[in-house]
C-alpha cells in the first residue's frame, strides 16, 4: 500500500522528543491524557485560540512539516475532532439564549480544523480532507492515501490520526457504558471482569509515499469490516490472512482494552494465528479513543525500526529483538473492526 | 480504468421528498425558502431557511424507523438513500455484497439535537436515547445497519464541501476496482447550532438569498439530503445510466479558516485538477453549478476563479437560491441537479438575481432554457479553505 518514511507521536506516554516506553504512565481518575511538548515553533495567540485535537496535531506534525521540503496533501482521521468545540458552543447558544456570540468555538467545532490549520502552517494547497467514520477514521484516512497514492506514484502524504479526550465526550460516552466505573489506575487494566476501558487521547503525523529506500515500514494491507457477529469477524480475518499466507506474521498488536464485552473478538483474533506468534497489547499506553490503531501503528513502525518491546505489553510468547511483520488488529465499541499488516522494508 | 457511472439518484429538499418533485420546482423556477416552521430557535423568526416542511416523525413513519435514537439527520439520509436504491434496481444481493461501499457526509450530524446533547454532555437529567447519535458517523452507521450492508463505510466531513468528498472517495474506489459499486451521498439538517454559528459569523441573510446579485446580504441555510448510485460502467450493462462522473479533484486554499483567499487560489486549482482528472479542456465545460452562497466573499471569489479558468465563464446557475446552503449535504444535491441538467438538456434558473455586481461583472443565469449539456461541473467550497470540483458528463 504505502511505505512510511517519518512518524511522530504526542501521546500519553513518552514518545514524541524521543521513544521511552519502557517506563510506563498510568491512568489518572480512568483517563490517559497526552503529555504535551512546550510547542515552542507555534504562535503562542494561534495555540491559545486552538482546540486540543489541534494543538496536538499541529503539535505532532510540525517536526515533520520542518523536515520535508514539502508534501502533496493532508488526510486525517479524527472520531471526535471538533467535539469539545462544538458543546462549548453550544452551552454557550443556551445559556447565553441564543444571543450574541462570538464565532470562535463555532469555527474550531468542525471537525476539518485541524487539517485546514495544517494547511495553513505548511502553506499546503495539495488534497486536504478530514475522515471522520468513528473507530475506522485513521483506517479511511489510510486507504485514502494509498489510493492517492496509486493515482500520483511519486507523490508523498502527511497522514494523521487525532483524538482528544474533551471532558464532555468523556460524560457522554460514560453515560453510554463506555468506560469503567471502578478506578484501574492502579493495575488489572486486562484482567478486570468489567465492561468498560479508560479514555485516551493522541496524535500520531506520518509520512508516506511509495519509495522503499530509507523507508521505517511498509503498511502492506488494511482491511475494515462492521460487524457485531464474531464469527463473522474470524471469517474476515481468516480470509485476510489467507491473503498473506506467504507472511511471516512475527507479533500481533491486539487493542484489547479490558472491556469483557470486547474479549471474543480479540481472542478469535489470537486463536487464528499461529500458537507461537506473540502477542503484545496496547491500549494501557494510549488508553480508548477513535484512531487509537493510529498509535497502534506509530509502535509498530517503532518495534520494527528495532525499539526494543517493552515487557509490560506482552501478553503471549517470547519478545524478539526486532520484528518483521506485524498484525494490528482494533475493535472500536463492538463494531467496527480494523485489520492493518505492516512490515519491515526488505 | 473503468468508467463511473450514476444510475440511481435520491433527494429531499426544501423543494420536495423526491427527484420528481426537485426536477419539477427547479423547472418552474420555485423557491423552498421561507421562515422556517419546525426549528426551534429564536432566529426561525429572523432568518428565512430552506427548510423540509414535514416533520421528522412523519418520516420517520414513513420509513418504517421505530428506533427513538434516530435523529433527523439520519431520517433524511434515510428517506433519500431508499429513493436513491429503488431507482438504481439494487437487489438485496448487490446491496449487501462487500464490493458495495456506502460513503457520506455531514457536517451537523447528530449535533441537530442541540438542547438534548447540552442536556447530556451536562448532566442536566435523565440520558436521552441519543448518546450514541451525535456524532457524524452515527447517520451512515445506522444506514449500513439498516440495509445490511457488508462493504466499506466510511464518513466525510470538509464543511460545506463534504459530500462532494464522499462523491470523489467512492468514485476513486471504483476507478481504483477496490469496490464495484459506491452509494455516495450526504445530509445536513437545520439546527440551532448551526443557526447560531453563521449567525455570529455575520453572513446570514436576513432577505431570500441572491447569490451573484450586487445587493446579497449573505446566506439562507438549508436543509437535506441526496445518494447517488455509482457503478462501475461493467456492472451498468443494460441499465438506465444518468451520467458519468468524469472528473474531479479536492485542494485546499490554505487561506484562513472561514473566507476565501482573494484570487481563489483553492477554488482556481480544485477546477483546473477536475479538468485534468476528466482529460477535458475549460472549454468543454457547457454550465457550472457555482457554489454560489450568496455571501459576499464567496461569490466574488468565486467568479474570479471562473475566470482565470475559463476566460470568459459559460453558463452557471446557483441552486442554492431555491433551497439555501445545505452544507454537507449541498456537494450531493447538486450533483443530483448536475444530473437533470444533463438527462433534459436544461438549464434552470438561478432565482432572486437583478443586478451585477460591479466587482463580478456576470450574470447568472436567471431564465429557464434549453441548452446542448455534455459536461456540467459543480463547485464546493467549505470552510477551512476545502474545494473540491466535481464534473458529471453525458454517459
Amino acid at each position: 500500500m504505502f511505505y512510511i518514511h517519518q512518524t511522530s507521536c504526542i501521546s500519553p506516554q513518552q514518545t514524541f522528543y524521543n521513544t521511552a516506553i519502557d517506563d510506563l504512565e498510568t491512568p489518572v481518575n480512568n483517563r490517559l491524557h497526552a503529555v504535551e511538548p512546550a510547542y515552542n515553533d507555534m504562535p503562542k495567540n494561534s495555540l491559545r485560540r486552538m482546540g486540543k485535537t489541534a494543538r496536538i496535531g499541529i503539535g505532532a506534525a510540525m517536526p515533520l512539516i520542518k523536515q520535508v521540503e514539502g508534501f502533496n496533501g493532508i488526510i486525517i482521521g479524527t472520531g471526535n475532532g471538533g467535539m469539545e468545540d462544538s458543546v462549548i458552543f453550544l452551552k454557550e447558544i443556551i445559556e447565553y439564549n441564543e444571543g450574541l456570540l462570538t464565532p470562535g468555538h463555532f469555527v474550531q467545532s468542525t471537525a476539518n480544523a485541524l487539517a485546514s490549520q495544517l494547511s495553513l502552517a505548511s502553506l499546503n494547497r495539495g488534497y486536504n480532507i478530514t475522515h471522520v467514520h468513528r473507530g475506522l477514521a485513521f483506517e479511511m484516512a489510510a486507504i485514502d492515501t494509498a489510493m492517492l497514492l496509486r493515482e500520483n506514484a511519486r507523490n508523498c502524504y502527511l497522514l494523521g490520526g487525532v483524538d482528544e479526550i474533551s471532558s464532555y465526550n468523556y460524560k457522554l460516552e460514560c453515560l453510554d457504558g463506555w468506560y469503567k466505573k471502578e478506578d484501574i489506575s492502579s493495575g488489572g487494566f486486562y484482567s478486570s471482569n468489567t465492561t468498560g476501558t479508560v479514555a485516551g487521547e493522541g496524535a500520531v503525523m506520518l509520512l508516506v509515499n511509495n519509495d522503499k529506500y530509507n523507508a521505517v515500514a511498509k503498511v502492506v494491507n488494511i482491511s475494515t469490516l462492521h460487524t457485531i457477529v464474531a464469527m463473522k469477524m474470524q471469517q474476515h480475518l481468516q480470509q485476510f490472512l489467507e491473503q498473506h499466507i506467504n507472511t511471516n506474521i512475527d507479533l500481533l498488536l491486539s487493542g484489547e482494552n479490558g472491556d469483557s464485552r470486547l474479549l471474543a473478538y480479540y481472542a478469535n483474533a489470537e486463536n487464528l494465528l499461529k500458537n507461537d506468534i506473540a502477542v503484545a497489547r496496547f491500549k494501557h499506553m494510549c488508553g480508548e479513543y477513535p484512531t487509537s490503531s493510529a498509535f497502534a501503528l506509530w509502535l509498530a513502525c517503532k518495534l520494527i525500526s528495532g525499539v526494543p518491546l517493552p515487557a509490560h505489553m506482552l501478553k503471549k510468547g517470547d519478545s524478539k529483538t526486532t520484528y518483521s511483520n506485524i498484525l494490528i488488529y482494533n475493535c472500536h465499541k463492538g463494531v467496527q473492526h480494523s485489520f492493518m499488516l505492516v512490515s519491515k522494508t526488505e | 480504468m473503468s468508467k463511473v457511472l450514476i444510475t440511481g439518484i435520491g433527494i429531499i429538499s426544501a423543494l420536495g421528498p423526491s427527484a420528481r418533485e426537485n426536477h419539477t420546482a427547479l423547472r418552474k423556477g420555485i423557491c423552498g425558502i421561507s421562515l422556517p416552521d419546525y426549528l426551534h430557535s429564536r432566529y426561525a423568526e429572523i432568518f428565512p431557511a430552506g427548510e423540509i416542511k414535514i416533520t421528522t416523525e412523519t418520516l420517520k413513519s414513513r420509513l418504517n424507523i421505530t428506533d427513538n435514537s434516530v435523529t433527523r439527520t439520519t431520517v433524511l439520509a434515510a428517506h433519500a438513500f431508499e429513493e436513491a436504491l429503488d431507482d438504481a434496481g439494487l437487489s438485496r444481493e448487490q446491496l449487501t455484497s462487500p464490493n458495495t461501499a456506502l460513503i457520506g457526509a455531514t457536517t451537523v450530524g447528530g449535533m441537530c439535537l442541540t438542547d438534548e446533547l447540552y442536556r447530556d454532555a451536562n448532566d442536566k437529567g435523565m440520558n436521552s436515547p441519543f448518546l450514541d447519535s451525535y456524532d457524524c458517523s452515527s447517520v451512515f452507521l445506522y444506514l449500513h445497519k439498516r440495509y445490511k450492508m457488508n462493504g466499506l463505510a466510511n464518513t466525510v466531513n470538509t464543511a460545506c464541501s463534504s459530500s462532494a468528498n464522499a462523491i470523489m472517495y467512492g468514485a476513486r474506489l471504483i476507478r481504483l476496482g477496490m469496490v464495484t459499486k459506491a452509494i455516495v451521498g450526504g445530509a445536513d439538517s437545520l439546527s440551532k447550532f448551526t443557526i447560531n454559528g453563521f449567525n455570529a459569523l455575520h453572513i446570514l441573510s436576513p432577505e431570500i438569498c441572491r447569490p451573484f446579485d450586487s445587493n446579497r446580504q449573505g446566506l439562507n441555510l438549508g436543509e437535506g439530503a441526496a445518494f447517488l448510485v455509482l457503478e462501475k460502467e461493467e456492472d451498468a450493462r443494460n441499465k438506465k445510466v444518468y451520467a458519468e462522473v468524469k472528473g474531479y479533484c479536492n485542494t485546499s486554499d490554505a487561506f484562513h479558516s472561514t473566507s476565501l483567499s482573494d484570487d481563489g487560489e483553492g477554488p482556481y486549482a480544485a477546477m483546473m485538477g477536475a479538468l485534468v482528472s476528466g482529460q477535458l479542456q475549460a472549454s468543454d465545460i457547457n454550465l457550472i453549478n457555482a457554489h454560489g452562497t450568496a455571501t459576499e466573499n464567496n461569490d466574488e471569489v468565486e467568479t474570479r476563479a471562473m475566470r482565470r479558468v475559463f476566460g470568459e465563464p459559460p453558463v452557471f446557475t446557483s441552486t442554492k437560491s431555491n433551497i439555501g446552503h445545505t452544507l454537507g449535504a449541498s456537494g450531493a444535491i447538486e450533483a443530483v441537479y448536475s444530473v437533470f441538467n444533463i438527462i433534459n438538456q436544461e438549464v434552470y434558473p438561478s432565482l432572486h438575481f437583478t443586478d451585477i455586481d460591479k466587482n463580478i461583472g456576470l450574470s447568472p443565469a436567471t431564465t429557464y432554457g434549453k441548452l446542448p449539456i455534455k459536461h456540467v461541473m459543480s463547485n464546493s467550497f467549505g470552510f477551512g479553505g476545502n474545494c473540491t470540483s466535481l464534473i458529471f458528463s453525458e454517459s
